[in-house]
């Protein structure tokens, strides 16, 4: 049906011309140019970590930006300035099927795409990889670099009793409605939501003299020789950022202290600790602290002369992370998602200026994208404004919502790299999964368009 | 299918074409009720002043504009049907061409699309470079070629796929005499080959050159159709062409046609401007002086400029005769023809096998391009070989550009 000779003419047509429009040579002088002075400039915090992790920071974060505007650019030039000056006429009146100028166009943005992306993040992989190498790093510094960033890890879920909290807002609503306390101005999801927090944020949060416990189950079995990583950072009510708490930790089977066996099967792990408020803070602790059924506890014991509550946020405030992969997996799967991410913007370009002229349809693709930066606020400001409206926003607003792309929160793609955290097949899945079929989506209504469009109408 | 049996290449029933505003309100008939016949085998002109429709009539049959009512049929079926575009050539009004590409990529990207095999590619964009004259600027950017010479990569374009069906709007349009002496022959020499040409113009006197019918289109709407000679013939006049006389025989004649109750006039025949340009240009190019624009050939002769396009046409159907090898796969929308062609078919590579026999026996292979790869060897040879006889003057024309 599709003849790849064709669609692959028009591919190697549309990559020729970003090069010859020079187009892409910009952005390709502007990485070259960019990259070398960021290498050299970075120090993050000062620590050898600091500047790696600030380096692949703005590196990927840059590249991935570049690459990304220069796949709006020339994905929605392509296909637009085809119609407009048309040399269209002499491609669609040959033996190719309108779909197959479709994917010849998005094929051909996608191979710019990867060329790029394989050239300069091996680039970065090279320099965060030699980084170390070239500046005398003392071993101490190595060691830290191989447990926090030179690798891939996975953290465990802490298991929240999600069946008592519900209860417990529910209860606290029903007082709130016997008493009248209510503030009748706001939805009912609204309030319930804002007890959940409340209430979860209680749980994790210790006056002076008090503890946090986080539980969990079922964890896998380690090696004897592995490490596991607890890393959290903490507010404290009566102090500024910066300030320093002191806590105690207590890392292993707390089911052996809290129904007093009397014997220990396994090791608990004490960690006295003193850290400044409002910054990441990371300790190690040997895996056979792991009970063999998969129990785990991590209890903060907050110092009384601390004499303030300490507060861990319920977002990432608290996690436990082991080894789970390697940096150089890790970094790939990172590419991956990006490359997949720039075939959803080669699509969005593409579909778009079927029937939009270069300006609208680069307006449109960069807004999409940028609002993809802030999906997150996107989502929840429309899903506050839509509260009045619930069929609407339900059966039209959403689903339009949906299609936006999502590279912030948990899809920023770079903070994987940077706190070296395992990139899941999961995740990976469904990353991919939805940009695959949002792209596909796009795909199909571009193609229906550019299907019943008469080409020689002029559009104004 | 649809329609007769193949006795058409174009027809149209009850075209119409309205252009709405953005509201879908009618704005402007640009063609209304057209029924359009092209035979097989003839050259069409669709001719009328501008904005008569003309353009937009073409723009229907290739299915760039859809009708607002009627439809368009080509080859007995729609343009939309590759197998059916896979066989029209189309040179649009402008050569809407992309400027960052060479004349040889252009032509390699159109091949492409065609799903041309590589080799045959290569020999036939070397045989339609040459027939263009653009052979010397093969790797220069279109963007930097004049509109003429963007003009003969757009019919090179159009020839590319050895097409039955071409449709040229508006073909001599920023082409120099050479190059509408040219266009002309060529369109002539294809229809000798059994190509139909559908051209729409509104220079009239290339219109009444090459076509065997014409249409005159006002406002959207036929005015006027019939072969050119029943138009334009004066059927009670007669004209007698001879050398200088003397004062004595044309008086005897004057006498002999008086007698007869006819009219007598005399006046020296002027040459038409065309020929006469073509003669200065030809002088100054046995002269070896050098341009820097598109170089042709120019034979003296109306016979020897015939066999100079029926070369090239030879070229372009023997390359494809040559590598038709049975294990080529793209080969395939060469091969689907439509049943009522494949007479004309067969005769057409009969008798060009014949004529390209002829003056291989006694040319040489030109030296610059002996070196080639051995793969092309056999197609290039015959190429190269008859391209010499034919060329004769102009090589050294071709060093010197």
């Amino acid at each position: 049906m599709i003849k790849m000779g064709r669609v692959w003419a028009v591919a190697r047509n549309t990559f020729i011309s970003s090069m010859r429009m020079k187009t892409a040579i910009v952005f390709i002088l502007l990485l070259m140019i960019l990259l070398p002075v960021l290498y050299l400039t970075t120090t993050g915090d000062g620590t050898a970590i600091g500047r790696i992790q600030s380096f692949i920071s703005y590196g990927l974060g840059l590249t991935a930006f570049l690459i990304s505007i220069l796949t709006i650019i020339v994905s929605c030039y392509t296909l637009s300035s085809d119609i407009k000056h048309k040399q269209i006429y002499t491609v669609v009146t040959k033996p190719v099927k309108r779909f197959e100028l479709i994917i010849g166009k998005i094929l051909g943005v996608v191979l710019l795409d990867l060329l790029l992306l394989v050239v300069f993040s091996s680039a970065i992989y090279a320099c965060t990889l030699y980084m170390p190498r070239l500046s005398k790093v003392a071993d101490t510094d190595i060691k830290r670099l191989d447990d926090e960033f030179y690798t891939a890890r996975a953290s465990l879920k802490v298991d929240f009793d999600e069946l008592a909290i519900e209860k417990i807002v529910f209860d606290e609503y029903e007082e709130l409605v016997k008493t009248g306390r209510l503030d009748k101005s706001r939805s009912r999801e609204d309030i319930l939501d804002e007890l959940r927090k409340t209430e979860k944020y209680s749980r994790n949060s210790a006056e002076p003299g008090g503890q946090v416990i986080w539980e969990f189950q079922n964890i896998k079995p380690f090696d004897v020789n592995e490490s596991i990583f607890v890393r959290f950072k903490y507010n404290a009510s009566q102090m500024a950022t910066g300030d320093i708490a002191y806590g105690n930790w207590y890392v292993g089977d707390y089911r052996q202290i809290k129904y007093g066996q009397g014997w220990t099967e396994t090791p608990i792990y004490n960690v006295p600790r003193k850290d400044t408020c409002g910054s990441q803070h990371e300790f190690e602790v040997p895996a056979d602290a792991v009970a063999k059924d998969g129990y785990l506890a991590v209890v903060f014991y907050n110092e009384p002369r601390n004499a303030t509550t300490v507060m861990f946020s319920p977002e990432d405030g608290f996690e436990v992370l082991y080894k789970a992969g390697s940096f150089r997996n890790n970094f790939l799967r990172a590419q991956v998602v990006i490359f997949v991410r720039l075939v959803f913007l080669a699509v969005l370009g593409v579909s778009l200026s079927v029937w939009l002229g270069f300006p609208v349809a680069i307006l449109c693709s960069l807004t999409i994208f940028f609002m993809g930066m802030i999906n997150g606020f996107v989502v929840g400001s429309f899903g506050y404004l839509g509260q009045n409206m619930i069929v609407f926003y339900k059966y039209v607003m959403k689903p339009l919502i949906w299609l936006l792309p999502r590279f912030d929160g948990n899809y920023n793609i770079n903070g994987y790299i940077i706190d070296a955290k395992l990139i899941s097949n999961r995740f990976l899945v469904f990353a991919i999964g939805a940009l695959v079929i949002k792209s596909l989506v796009l795909m199909l209504a571009g193609f229906l368009i550019f299907t019943k469009r008469e080409i020689a109408k002029v559009i104004i | 299918m649809v329609g007769t049996n193949g006795q058409f290449v174009v027809e149209t029933f009850s075209l119409t074409k309205i252009f709405t505003d953005w509201w879908g309100r009618s704005r402007v008939v640009a063609v209304e009720d057209l029924n359009l016949k092209v035979r097989q085998n003839e050259v069409f002109g669709l001719l009328g002043p501008n904005g008569s429709g003309k353009t937009t009539v073409l723009k229907m049959l290739l299915g760039l504009l859809w009708p607002t009512k009627g439809r368009a049929i080509i080859l007995n079926n729609d343009i939309r049907n590759p197998k059916i575009s896979a066989k029209v050539g189309f040179l649009p009004e402008e050569s809407y061409l992309y400027p960052y590409l060479n004349a040889r990529e252009t032509l390699d990207f159109y091949g492409r699309l065609f799903g041309l095999n590589s080799k045959l590619r290569r020999a036939r964009i070397d045989a339609l470079l040459d027939m263009v004259g653009l052979a010397g600027m093969a790797s220069r950017p279109i963007g930097t070629f004049s509109k003429g010479m963007a003009r003969r990569i757009g019919l090179a374009q159009a020839l590319i796929n050895d097409p039955e069906l071409l449709i040229l709007d508006e073909p001599t349009s920023g082409l120099d005499p050479i190059g509408t002496r040219q266009m002309k022959d060529l369109i002539v020499e294809l229809a000798k080959r059994g190509k139909s040409v559908l051209l729409c113009s509104h220079l009239l006197a290339d219109a009444e050159e090459v076509c065997d019918r014409i249409a005159i289109l006002y406002g959207g709407h036929m005015q006027r159709l019939g072969s050119v000679d029943e138009l334009l013939k004066q059927a009670n006049k007669r004209q007698i062409t001879t050398d200088v006389l003397s004062a004595d025989v044309i008086d005897k004649i004057r006498h002999i046609i008086e007698s007869q109750g006819s009219e007598f006039n005399m006046t020296e025949p002027m040459q038409r401007l065309e020929s006469f340009f073509i003669d200065i240009i030809r002088q100054a190019q046995q002269e070896k002086r050098p341009t820097s624009g598109a170089i042709n050939r120019l034979d003296a002769t109306v016979a020897e400029r015939t066999a100079a396009v029926a070369n090239v046409l030879d070229k372009l159907i023997n390359a494809k005769v040559e590598s038709g090898g049975p294990a080529e796969p793209q080969r395939k929308v060469e091969t689907v023809r439509l049943k009522p062609n494949e007479d004309v078919l067969s005769q057409l590579t009969e008798d060009t096998q014949q004529d390209a026999m002829s003056p291989s026996q006694t040319a040489e292979p030109r030296p610059d391009q002996q070196a080639r790869e051995q793969i092309e060897k056999e197609v290039l040879d015959e190429l190269v070989e008859g391209q010499d006889s034919a060329e004769g003057q102009e090589s050294g024309d071709d060093k010197n550009g």
